[in-house]
């Protein structure tokens, strides 16, 4: 039950700033009068009593509103700390803009949010430590909402569409003039690595095809492995947003293409894509049991090469951020000289960031196989593959 | 009492990350014992066992990710 502050007519006409006692004391409070520099600055002239009033409630409203929050977001503290605590952030003061500010941080952010840490500040307390989950809050750029629905253009769009510029710029400065040197620079270097890597992978994973329907594969595989293997190092800019950091973002490539390899399989195969189920050589009466079982393992391929790669990247991404925050404690920890001991903080960092961005590269290249294997079983079934040595 | 709820629990779930070591020294044995055998093949192997290695690690990460859940997202 909030306590609210205690105030009479009086005080509600005058414009006088009010602090009050606490309630529980059951004494009569008495209205120490403070005139304040606001009170001459909202209203230059104290005679006029109305819009004084208008303001002075306003004030109140806000004050308790904000004595509302705070009892909700201090949960096990006793309601005189939180009546003290609402009174040390307002200050008691007049400023609608100010108070409203407040309120409205209080709101939204809860918690984590700026007017909270002062509050604990002021109460003598250590502030609450923030997250490390805090660097994957996907915040809305451009607010669009059809309804309920939500088409905002957020973060992880803007990061997406800078990976994907940065991306078509790289393979448009290598081709310019027809297609660069026969001696390749750097760039062209790494163009042409991805460029050979993905029909590579066609050509190793999905056996038991000819040359013409493996390669309708190739377009599909490029842009899969172009995803992860530029998008995960690209979380490594220094404030930037870790796109493949996201379940739903890996969950929706890897289940839209899980759902194309299973119409794939139907297609290829038609119903002869249920035989996939049984091993051979499974005597008839364990069949039944041995299907169902089944079924359960193909379903949890959609999810499981999206689990890998979110898991790795968020996993990833916070321990970086928690262990640099030691790093910069420990930069940080000697009042008389900073950064005077700023090479082992240094080496700290860079040990955590370059495993970061190895398991990036690597975490592409594993999402991607493990995705083209499970191709080469709807295609083949559990056909085996000759393999001819050259 | 919940901070050392949490605590607790972030510590518990770090154990998981015993058997993803013991996981990775087993891949990495592997190569060994196989490129001893056949050192021809020791690029292929690596490369195997980076695959290996990479799988192995995203086990321990899931372990982590949950300490860092159960650390982080309770109020």
């Amino acid at each position: 039950m909030p306590i609210f502050h205690h105030f009479d007519e009086n005080s509600l006409n005058s414009n006088q700033t009010y602090t009050t006692k606490s309630f529980t004391s059951k004494s009569e409070p008495e209205p120490t009068t403070t005139m304040t520099i606001n009170d001459y600055a909202i209203n230059p002239s104290i005679a006029s009593g109305a819009q004084a009033q208008a303001l002075n409630e306003r004030a109140v409203e806000l004050w308790a509103g904000i004595h509302d929050v705070l009892g909700e977001l201090m949960v096990n503290r006793s309601p005189d700390e939180v009546l003290r605590a609402a009174e040390a952030v307002h200050e008691s003061s007049n400023e609608i803009a100010f108070l409203e500010c407040l309120l409205n941080d209080l709101h939204i952010n809860g918690v984590e949010s700026e007017a909270f840490a002062e509050t604990l500040f002021l109460m003598g307390q250590a502030p609450t430590i923030p997250s490390p989950l805090k660097q994957f809050s996907i915040l809305p750029l451009i607010p669009m909402n059809i309804g309920h629905l939500y088409f905002s253009f957020t973060n992880p769009s803007l990061f997406m569409l800078f990976t994907l510029g940065l991306v078509l710029l790289l393979v448009h400065f290598v081709t310019k003039n027809g297609g660069g040197n026969s001696v390749p620079n750097a760039w062209q270097s790494l163009v042409e690595l991805i460029y050979d890597y993905v029909p590579n992978l066609v050509n190793e994973q999905i056996g038991g095809l000819s040359g013409n329907v493996k390669q309708k594969f190739s377009p599909r595989i490029l842009v899969t492995f172009t995803f992860s293997f530029f998008r995960n190092p690209q979380g490594m800019i220094p404030y930037s947003f870790i796109v493949t950091s996201h379940f739903l973002i890996t969950l929706g490539l890897s289940f839209s293409i899980f759902i194309g390899i299973t119409l794939m399989g139907f297609q290829r195969n038609g119903l002869h894509f249920l035989s996939f189920s049984l091993p051979a050589g499974v005597q008839l009466p364990l069949a039944p049991f041995l299907v169902l079982l089944e079924l359960i393992p193909h379903c949890f391929r959609a999810l499981s090469s999206c689990i890998c790669l979110f898991a790795n990247m968020m996993a990833g991404h916070s321990s970086v951020k928690i262990l640099s925050g030691f790093t910069w404690t420990m930069l940080c920890m000697n009042d008389l000289l900073y950064f005077i001991g700023y090479l082992g903080p240094l080496f700290i960092v860079l040990a955590f960031t370059g495993p970061e961005l190895g398991v990036a590269i690597s975490q592409a290249h594993v999402s991607t196989i493990s995705i083209y294997i499970y191709l080469n079983d709807a295609t083949n079934l559990h056909q085996s593959e000759v393999v001819i040595y050259n | 009492m919940l901070e050392g709820a949490k605590s607790i629990g972030a510590g518990a779930a770090t154990i998981a990350l015993a058997g993803a070591a013991i996981g990775i020294g087993n891949v990495f044995s592997s190569l060994i014992h196989s490129v001893a055998r056949n050192p021809s093949l020791a690029k292929q192997l690596f490369g195997y066992a980076i695959l290996g290695f990479a799988l192995t690690e995203a086990i321990a990460l899931f372990a982590l990710m949950m300490a860092f859940l159960i650390l982080s997202v309770f109020q």
